[in-house]
């Protein structure tokens, strides 16, 4: 590979991280046309005949952009998609797709793509798998083979102890469905999902604090303070949008903390290296600021302040000083008066809420001290402010679920105040099991469009913790690091070849939307809700069988019951495991949209994609890049009366454990001991964690992922650009190439994450740059167990 | 009819939705030197934490459409022309892959295309989206922070010819008498 430094007269310097050799492919595809190239050719010119247009939902990332895909309907790319478009009618993603989004068809055609049923024949992480039909997957996901136990065995051994089961899903519209099958109809508690690897404690921070996330009214805010969140490389819509079309001075001030200098950064008016984890300092100093100052709202804190003197003499008695904030964030004292005046005189502030993974272990207090200060700003639930919003009802029918008195309660508790109501902590539930704290054996893994070992920190404990298991099911639709280490693997159609169930989105301007599926679903893929049925009617009759031999409750019930009296029990008591899947998604679909929107409201979403209440009187074109979706007078501004509260004091939270107002505390200083550098990890606009990194047109605008070191320390260091370099901490080691920049501290390094894939079944993802999930150390946060992604010391050394 | 496009170039905040959709839409080749547009980026001056924000721009671009095409000047075999609307596009049956236009190019906005032998630059989606009756090229469509207004700069009621007679604007190297039809909105 050959580094190119300066391509575009454009591309000064040596920054351009554009690597040649996106050509040179050897895998094939399905638009492999050696007669045309002779070469390996990935993307197809769009025809001039016909096309179908099918509205779909992208489902590179969680944000759920709206498009249309466009299919040929002659020619010789018959049947192909061939490119995908901006939906104009989704408020919520405003007639736009990011790279990934038109990256997507790479995803559909990907030639890795799971294609057919496996069953492991070979030992885990070996890659030695059979080809099978859809039965003999389900019937060895139910019996076993000779590598490995089925469910039923398990689950006879357990005592129909269905906790036994672990099961772990990814973010999508077919998440519930997976969570039906798993914890109402199959009965396990034990559920771990993203977002404990994500952003649990912004949730719990804003709920506890104002009652909701809430959505930034970018549009009409005049001054923004955006700290850790990176919106012109993690896309989230309409932030994104609306925020750059008025940040460099034309209307939105913009204030950006963060370590390192990102795209967003380059946007921002001021921006400050803040140190690692040290926001919260930043936080309470301002507050400091406006409390010493009374620069507060004072009519809207004493309509809707909870605990407002608490915390005011809270915040003065612990002399949180713009000074003593300085030596802890290394932003000067000075810009800390400044930016707390200035956000308290604008007219309408805000203090971004981020949305981003838990950096370290104050998240869930900085955010209470992020929503507390933006309620002392009084810019809630209004114009420019933090908005409440409505979302459009879209009811759906209650699942049947069993009760299973044998099923025990979920355990991972260990060091955290509140647990989760529905889904758990990654690493407390990995870490338990490893160390053999569980209170009863888990056993087995359902696990859908998750890949634990590159999300979770500390891989090592991961694949122990797979290989511990005695049972593994994925269903994905690549073979990830984890799909590698399963023993059976049931292959799922991609979002372009699937109904998905449909959904309401946005708070402001909201909308539902539906993805109709663009192409059948190629090879023997299914698609994730005929997979659940199909499942759950495999293993529903064994399983009650089970549940008969073990369960007193139902032993007690069923007494002296005829079969057909039985088989109407069963029936009855949701047993049958199949029932929620009666009918096909596009079926419930229409159901749920007639029901409460009418015939009409349904002929407008399936044709379109989107529908929302009066959609055609008020969806306007104002220019050829943009819509009008609501009138002014039909936004949501406001939604609250009588209903708003900000939560300063937060009593009950001591009952837990947790501090009633966020605190400092000696601890939380950012430390590198000499020699070492803080870990700080990130995301970037072409790239959704690992599940992208196999997509050879991402591939080609970011070819691997670089570790940013300073210029000045790498050059003491003898690191040159692309030099290759170990990454070390105590967890576990990587090795990638460096990136020189002044965009970093001098002790820190950042790099992507997501890449540096272990599966070799991954041909563009496997072994290309280094994955953080190795090395990152897995410390918690203490309110919920979410993983803190930026506690990692590390050495650094060129190989 | 006089095709051109502005670019609101402070909105760009280099993600390259657009080069991802000019690539689909219009079968480009991957490959770091395939690229028909692409987003100009320069390495950060000063010294951490002392960044001057000011130096890191991001500058979407791509063929200027001149009407003095230095790159049409060139061309032995007339393959480079300028079709209706003044779109500067290249005959693949007359290109003898000379690479004259490439050297002559001001703006770096050519290469070649293996597949058809050409060397290749942006139409405009003059033969795929332009030529189904479509309105916008496929960088304008999908950018998020909506930089791009492609339209006739003929047409005084066009959306383009409108925005430049109320914006001010700069074109890129504007010395050499190109004369470019792509507008920077300040």
């Amino acid at each position: 590979m050959e580094v190119e430094i300066s391509r575009r007269r454009f591309l000064q310097g040596s920054v351009a991280l554009t690597i040649i050799g996106g050509t040179a492919l050897s895998a094939s595809n399905l638009f492999s046309d050696k007669k045309e190239t002779g070469e390996f050719r990935v993307t197809t010119k769009t025809e001039l005949s016909k096309a179908k247009h099918v509205p779909f939902l992208c489902g590179m990332c969680v944000n759920k952009c709206a498009g249309y895909a466009r299919v040929e309907s002659e020619g010789k790319y018959k049947g192909i998609v061939t490119k995908l478009d901006p939906n104009p009618y989704f408020p919520k993603s405003r007639n736009m797709l990011c790279p990934r989004g038109n990256a997507g068809i790479q995803t559909l055609y990907d030639p890795d793509r799971l294609k057919y049923p496996l069953v492991r024949i070979g030992e885990r992480g070996d890659g030695k798998y059979k080809r099978v039909s859809w039965d003999e997957a389900y019937e060895a996901i139910l019996n076993g083979t000779d590598k490995f136990p089925g469910i039923l065995k398990i689950l006879d051994e357990e005592k129909d102890n269905r906790a036994t089961i672990g099961y772990c899903n990814g973010e999508g519209l077919s998440k519930a469905g997976f969570e039906d099958l798993m914890m109402q109809k199959i009965g396990s508690p034990n559920y771990v999902d993203e977002i404990s690897i994500c952003l649990e404690t912004t949730l719990g921070g804003y709920f506890s604090t104002i009652g909701t996330y809430g959505e930034a009214d970018m549009n009409n805010a005049d001054y923004l303070i955006i700290a850790g969140a990176n919106r012109a490389e993690a896309i989230i819509t309409p932030d994104t949008q609306d925020m750059f079309k008025r940040s460099e001075r034309r209307g939105l001030k913009t204030i950006v903390l963060d370590p390192r200098f990102t795209n967003t950064a380059a946007k921002a008016d001021r921006w400050y290296a803040v140190n690692p984890g040290t926001d919260l300092a930043f936080v309470l100093a301002m507050t400091y600021v406006v409390m010493k100052e009374e620069l507060y709202d004072k009519d809207f804190v004493s309509k809707y302040a909870v605990g407002f003197e608490d915390y005011k003499k809270h915040i003065l008695s612990h002399n949180y000083t713009p000074q003593w904030a300085e030596k802890l964030t290394n932003i000067p004292a000075k810009e800390i008066y400044k930016t707390a005046r200035e956000f308290m005189a604008a007219q309408s502030p805000i203090y971004y809420q981020g949305r981003r993974s838990v950096f370290v272990k104050n998240d869930f207090q900085l955010r209470r001290a992020m929503a507390i200060f933006q309620g002392l700003s009084g810019n809630l639930d209004k114009k420019g402010g933090i908005i409440y919003g409505k979302k459009l009802a879209l009811p759906k029918e209650d699942i049947n679920a069993p009760l299973y008195a044998q099923a025990k309660s979920r355990f991972d508790t260990d060091g955290i105040a509140l647990t989760g109501n529905k889904s758990g902590s990654w690493i407390v539930f990995r870490n338990m099991i490893l160390e053999g704290k569980n209170p009863y054996p888990v056993r087995a893994m359902f696990m859908r469009k998750h890949n634990p070992m590159s999300g979770v920190p500390n891989t090592a404990k991961t694949v122990e913790f797979l290989k511990k298991m005695d049972l593994n099911v994925m269903i994905d639709i690549l073979p990830s690091d984890t799909t590698m280490y399963c023993d059976v693997i049931l292959p799922e159609a991609s979002y372009l070849e699937r109904t998905s169930p449909a959904a309401s989105y946005g708070l402001l301007e909201p909308a539902i939307v539906q993805r109709k599926a663009s192409i059948k679903p190629m090879f023997e893929t299914k698609t994730p809700e005929v997979i659940y049925k199909e499942l759950a009617q495999k293993l529903s009759r064994p399983l009650w069988e089970n549940t008969k031999k073990y369960d007193e409750d139902v032993q007690a019930d069923i007494k002296g019951m005829k079969p057909k009296e039985i088989q109407k029990y069963y029936k009855e008591n949701g047993f049958d495991l199949a029932d929620a899947w009666d009918k096909p998604v596009e079926e419930q679909n229409k159901e749920r949209v007639v029901k409460t929107y009418g015939e009409k409201a349904w002929k407008i979403l399936d044709e379109k994609g989107v529908f929302y209440p009066n959609m055609e009187k008020y969806h306007k074109k104002l220019n050829p890049n943009e819509y009008e979706y609501y009138p002014e007078n039909k936004k949501n501004y406001t939604t609250q009366k009588g209903k708003l509260k900000v939560v300063m004091n937060f009593k009950n939270l001591t009952k837990k454990g947790v501090d009633s107002m966020p605190t400092w505390y000696d601890d939380m200083a950012f430390k590198v001991p000499e020699g070492k550098f803080r870990l700080v990890t990130g995301r970037h606009a072409q790239f959704t964690q690992s599940a992208t990194t196999n997509n050879m047109m991402l591939r080609d605008l970011i070819p691997t992922n670089y570790v940013w070191i300073n210029k000045r320390v790498a050059k003491r260091k003898g690191i040159e650009f692309a030099d290759m370099v170990e990454v070390k901490s105590r967890v576990g080691k990587i090795h990638l190439k460096a990136y020189p920049t002044e965009k970093i501290a001098p002790n820190q390094i950042f790099l992507l994450h997501g890449f540096g894939g272990s599966s070799k079944e991954m041909h563009m993802a496997y072994g290309n740059g280094g994955s953080d999930a190795i090395i990152i150390i897995d410390e918690i946060e203490p309110v919920y167990g979410a993983a803190a992604m930026n506690e990692t010391n590390v050495e650094i050394r060129k190989v | 009819m006089r095709y051109g496009m502005a670019l609101d170039y402070k909105n760009c905040i280099n993600c390259r939705a657009c080069e991802v959709a000019c690539k689909e839409e219009n079968g480009v080749e991957l490959g770091a030197r395939k690229h028909r547009i692409w987003v100009g980026v320069k390495e950060v001056e000063g010294e951490w934490p002392n960044i001057n924000i000011a130096s890191s721009t991001f500058e979407p671009s791509q063929c200027q459409q001149c009407e003095n095409a230095p790159c049409q000047e060139v061309c032995p075999t007339q393959a480079t022309h300028y079709a209706p609307g003044g779109i500067v596009m290249v005959d693949a049956s007359k290109c003898i892959l000379c690479t004259y236009c490439m050297v002559a190019c001001p703006y770096d906005a050519r290469y070649v295309n293996d597949r058809t032998e050409t060397v290749d630059k942006c139409t405009f989606c003059s033969d795929t989206r332009l030529a189904r009756g479509e309105t916008t090229t496929a960088c304008q469509a999908t950018c998020p922070t909506k930089v791009r207004t492609f339209g006739d700069l003929d047409d005084p009621e066009s959306e383009i010819s409108q925005l430049l007679n109320v914006r001010d604007h700069f074109t890129l190297k504007a010395h050499l008498g190109t004369k470019p039809k792509l507008f920077y909105l300040i």
